[in-house]
């Protein structure tokens, strides 16, 4: 048996052994999946659901992943203050006013000295007056600021502060221009279309991020990041406040219910896509499955070839 | 085919001993029980694929199965085939395929001289069948390519861009010049062709500026008033390919065309400034109008989307 | 019960000699033969699931609602073409499954065609008399690269529209008829009236298929007649094949074999998503996304597209958009015209008329060979050269650089691999034993201390090769002699 395995049949043997592995791995996302992946089962469907399917249609519903992760008051204390305007789902929030004190403070020891003491900006970074509490908290709350090198874009980091934190800070910034600017979006799923999202962020969002919010190279060093990451507050802040390159984009132009359903589809299925085939890889379309098809498909088939045949 | 018949098969008696036909494997009944055991593996695989099927359809698991069924069979049966059966070598002879310096010439001849015979003698057939063959091939063409689509005459010229079109979404809602604040972006079309492919238009809030305030200065000769209150307008059909151009850098002023990368000056009156498109975006000039809608002024002033022969 | 059935077949078509001329069939064993035979056998499998989705497919661009199991596109205006293929991978069972294995086995089909022209070209076998067989090759591939794009296109995604727009305007850019074909066949100016979508299908499913079949025919038919070519070796000569015989030893081999490709398909399209159209949604032409390529096999033509400069030329009263003309219509003509013509151009070259059943040692044909991989790394350069904002985005390096990276090494990389090329062959030729199988040195240390140095043994194959070759007999059963029962020895018909 031995000199079986070591033998002529080490070949064959290792590529069974080899897909099997890949097989085995391959296994994991299409259970990971299952979660809140958006497919109904249809009634008229004929599947004796296995048992990674049955969380998957309860979490169908476009309800069911409702607001979880939207509320900027994580820990339920009274920190949003009054709500400046509310409609379709999206409530804009001015910070509290007992939270300017400490966020005068984390700002001036943290924001200050490219900001300004008062955020009206400096010769290294911009003028922050105006641009409403939900603009910072966008900012903070993705990691990309504090910036440690001005000149590069911002990329998403784990944040530097807590969400209490963050929020004092945008109290600060906002404080100066009381009424100026976005609040701070607290996003209410539960009434949102991903049909309608799907079809928006289409139109909108994936000439840059693209279709399938993976995000790309940009002209001139900039880059659309990927949404993967992306809470339905902050997609909304994206939206409303347009940092960086991205555009801007008004209620005239999207409006809040419309705002709300891009939350959606981001949050619930540009996360979540339905892998229902397999591997994702990537998302990147034809580039990653061709390599695939080279590398794996014909080369793997080139080594059966090379199994099957004489090699001299 | 190119075998001599023989009289009868002569037989002679040829020992099993002769190395040609003993099994490549050192060890054939080791192989045979791996190769068995191969095939039992594909046999429990096709056998869970038929399961799979019934009790699931998870893309994983039918691939799995039936993958793994294939690939125990092949397996199997590769190894019988290759170790199992008689090693050789085998020898078989080429023979010269092609015909006898005569034979060729008698086929030349029969062409030629049967050939020559009746056409000469019936010059006039020949020619009306040659007529007749040719004029079939003619108009055989008419509906085969004719019936196809309609000539290009002006359409490539055209949009349904007209004098005072009203501007409207991509849901057929007028645009209004407050609707977008300054960096927004928004795809729109003449009213009642909401989706049409070349009447695309991508329409920029550059500033907000007043209806009283000049327009936008656009470093575009002649084009001082095609901007209205801060907004400009130019097709979203990419001079190179006809992609819709639909990705916008708010802060480097560029539209990207997201097929191939070509970088258009939004300043400047959408000129590439790099990539492959030959052409600025064709640009709508813009009013708006007594109601606080945009619309245009005129239509396009040449075609647009990519290059074409007709095109002056 | 055979003997009877083939009695009454050879009664009425005679069969039977010509029959066992074909089971004695010799092939040769490279392994490197094989590699046509991953596309054959994809092939087959191509059509297998491509009449599977055909019972599913709608080729309509009519619009409806969308009321399938996948939530986010409920209530869409979709195409029947695009809420159908959906249908076909969430409602119809299995129907995910055979419709991702169409898609790797289409681009399997394609890659295993690339390496196995490679094959043929590196070793010299499209010489005399097998010119002709180059060019049905060729076509194929060329055939198949066109309905690989029109498969592609049938489900009315929006990464699928995208290229179909691109496709327009390439067609747009031919001087003097450009439009014309581009409006006959679309049915007017973009997107056309509809048509495009039910074109495509027939021309995916019946039209290119059908020659497509028949070139395949083509292929097979001459080569047994001319029948394969084969390396030098032992006994091996111009007027003879050495191998295993038909049946049934590679009857078996290249059965197992189309096992084993439809199995790697199979788990691909078990475990690796291809083409998730769901995610992408309805094409709209106002509608795009950023990072959209085509399959890997158009890759290079995208790849020229970007890497060319705007040189759109405008005289003569006319506009000449040789940005796209140049490197979308003219690159592929030239490219696929040097492949057809490389037998008539080489021959020209060589003086070469003779017949050639023996194939080349790449190395042997330094120049032949610095052609070829000369021409791989063109086609490798573009085919790179249409991730661009891909490979932007992971080296995280500005567009444009790379951009200009791959217009520079685009025509550099093929010069210099040419010269390299040529160089390593000359160097192989003069070395001494490279490639050749060697046999390792066993030093072994004896109980007095001394050294031994002796070699080892054959490893399997190696005597192989050393026995002279015979003709096929009849009696080819593998039956161990002891165990044979009866006369003990078995009569082989010579």
């Amino acid at each position: 048996m031995r000199t079986l395995i070591r033998g002529r049949f080490a070949l064959p043997v290792a590529l069974v052994g080899v897909v099997g592995l890949v097989g085995l791995v391959a296994f994991t996302p299409s259970a990971a999946q299952a979660g809140p992946a958006p497919v109904a089962t249809a009634p008229t469907a004929t599947t004796a659901a296995p048992t990674a399917k049955a969380p998957a249609g309860a979490a169908a519903h476009p309800t069911a992943t409702a607001a979880s992760t939207a509320s900027p008051a994580a820990a339920g204390t009274s920190v949003t203050g009054s709500p400046l305007t509310s409609s379709h789902g999206i409530t804009y929030y001015e910070p509290a006013g007992s939270l300017i004190a400490p966020g005068q403070a984390l700002y001036a020891a943290s924001c200050a000295s490219c900001h300004g003491v008062d955020a009206a900006g400096s010769a290294r970074a911009p003028n922050l007056q105006g641009l409403g509490a939900g603009t910072v908290d966008f900012w903070v709350s993705t990691g990309r600021m504090p910036l440690a090198n001005s000149s590069v874009q911002a990329t998403r980091k784990p944040p530097r502060f807590n969400r209490l934190q963050t929020l004092e800070i945008a109290a600060f910034v906002q404080s100066r221009t009381p009424g100026l600017g976005i609040g701070i979006p607290v996003v209410n799923l539960s009434q949102a279309s991903l049909a309608a999202g799907n079809s928006l962020f289409t139109l909108n969002c994936a000439a840059c991020h693209t279709i399938t919010g993976a995000g790309d190279e940009l002209a001139y060093g900039a880059y659309a990041p990927s949404l993967h990451l992306a809470t339905a507050t902050q997609v909304v802040e994206a939206i409303r406040s347009g940092p960086g390159n991205m555009p801007h984009f008004s209620e005239g132009n999207i409006t809040n219910s419309e705002a709300r359903d891009i939350a959606a589809y981001v949050t619930e299925v540009i996360q979540h896509p339905v892998d229902r085939g397999g591997f994702g890889l990537g998302g990147i379309g034809p580039v990653g499955e061709g390599f695939v098809a080279l590398l794996f498909g014909v080369g793997v088939l080139m080594l059966v070839a090379f199994w099957i045949g004489e090699r001299s | 085919m190119t075998d001599e018949p023989t009289a009868g098969p002569s037989l002679a008696p040829v020992s099993l001993d002769d190395p040609h036909l003993q099994p490549y494997a050192k060890h054939p009944e080791r192989v045979q029980v791996l190769a068995a055991l191969s095939m039992i593996i594909g046999f429990l695989g096709f056998i869970g694929f038929g399961v799979a099927y019934w009790v699931s359809d998870q893309n994983q698991w039918l691939g799995a199965t039936l993958g793994v069924g294939l690939l125990g069979l092949g397996a199997g049966v590769i190894a019988w085939g290759k170790y199992l059966m008689a090693q050789g070598p085998f020898v078989e002879e080429r023979h010269d395929f092609h015909s006898t310096e005569a034979e060729r010439s008698a086929m030349t001849a029969a062409i030629v001289e049967r050939g020559g015979m009746v056409v000469q003698r019936r010059k006039v057939l020949g020619g009306l069948a040659a007529l007749g063959a040719g004029t079939l091939g003619v108009v055989l063409a008419f509906p085969l390519i004719r019936s196809l689509g309609p000539k290009p005459g002006t359409t490539l010229f055209q949009t349904n861009w007209k004098k005072n079109s009203l501007l409207v979404t991509t849901e057929g809602r007028p645009v209004l010049a407050s609707d977008l604040d300054t960096g927004g972006v928004l795809t729109v079309f003449p009213q009642g062709f909401e989706g049409s492919s070349p009447d695309q238009t991508i329409l920029i809030r550059l500033a907000q500026l007043g209806p009283e305030d000049p327009p936008f200065p656009l470093s575009a000769p002649g084009r001082t008033d095609w901007g209205v209150q801060g907004y400009v307008a130019y097709s979203k059909m990419c001079t190179h390919l006809g992609c819709p151009v639909g990705l916008y850098q708010e802060q480097d002023q560029v539209l990207v065309c997201p097929c191939h990368q070509s970088i258009f000056n939004v300043l400047a009156g959408a000129v590439p400034e790099f990539g492959p498109a030959p052409r600025p975006l064709p640009q709508l000039p813009l009013k708006v109008d007594a109601a606080g809608y945009l619309r245009s002024q005129a239509g396009y002033d040449q075609a647009v989307g990519p290059g074409f022969w007709e095109r002056p | 019960m055979i003997d009877s059935s083939l009695r009454w077949v050879d009664d009425r078509l005679g069969v039977a000699k010509g029959g066992r001329t074909f089971l004695d069939k010799v092939f040769p064993d490279h392994w490197s033969f094989m590699l046509g035979e991953i596309a054959l056998y994809s092939f087959v499998v191509l059509l297998g699931t491509g009449v599977f989705l055909s019972l599913y497919y709608i080729p309509s661009a009519h619009e409806i609602i969308y009321h399938g199991s996948y939530l986010p596109l409920r209530g869409q205006k979709v195409s029947e073409a695009y809420a159908s293929t959906v249908g076909l991978s969430f409602d119809v069972k299995s129907g995910l499954l055979m419709r991702q294995a169409h898609h790797w086995a289409a681009d399997i089909f394609l890659g295993s065609i690339a390496v196995h022209m490679a094959r043929v070209f590196f070793t010299g076998a499209f010489r005399k008399p097998r010119e002709l067989n180059w060019i049905v090759g060729v076509t194929m591939l060329i055939l198949g690269i066109v309905n690989g794009f029109l498969g592609y296109s049938l489900p009315d995604d929006l990464v699928s529209g995208t290229g179909i727009r691109i496709a327009y305007s390439i067609i747009e850019s031919i001087p003097l008829v450009g439009s014309y074909i581009a409006f006959f066949l679309f049915g007017g100016n973009y997107p056309g009236n509809g048509v495009i979508i039910p074109r495509f299908f027939i021309l995916h499913v019946l039209i290119v298929p059908a020659i497509i079949v028949g070139l395949l025919a083509a292929h097979l038919g001459l080569l047994v007649k001319q029948k394969h070519t084969q390396f030098r070796g032992r006994g091996r000569t111009e007027h003879n094949v050495v191998g295993s015989p038909m049946f049934p030893t590679f009857m078996a081999k290249t059965t197992g074999f189309l096992f084993m490709t439809t199995a790697v398909i199979f788990l691909l399209a078990g475990f690796a998503q291809i083409n998730p159209i769901w995610q992408f949604g309805q094409y709209q032409p106002y509608q795009i996304s950023y990072a959209v390529q085509p399959d890997w096999y158009m890759g290079w033509l995208d790849g020229a597209l970007r890497i060319m400069p705007s040189w759109e030329f405008v005289g003569f009263g006319h506009t000449w958009p040789l940005e796209v003309f140049l490197p979308a219509v003219l690159f592929p003509g030239i490219i696929f015209n040097i492949f057809i013509a490389w037998p008539f151009i080489e021959a020209r070259h060589t003086k070469d008329l003779a017949y050639h059943n023996l194939l080349d040692r790449p190395r042997d044909r330094p120049k032949r060979t610095a052609a070829g991989a000369m021409m791989l790394a063109l086609l490798f350069m573009v085919f790179c050269a249409s991730s661009t904002d891909v490979l932007a985005n992971f080296f995280q390096i500005e567009l444009n650089y790379v951009l200009w990276f791959f217009r520079i090494v685009v025509v550099v990389v093929p010069i210099l691999t040419y010269f390299v090329t040529y160089k390593i062959c000359q160097e192989m030729r003069h070395a001494e034993g490279v490639g050749k199988r060697k046999r390792a040195n066993v030093v072994v240390r004896t109980e007095t201390g001394e050294y031994e140095t002796y070699e080892s043994e054959a490893r399997p194959g190696d005597g192989h090769e050393e026995i002279e070759a015979v003709p096929v007999p009849t009696f080819i059963d593998m039956v161990p002699a002891e165990l044979a029962t009866g006369a003990g020895v078995r009569r082989v018909m010579r």
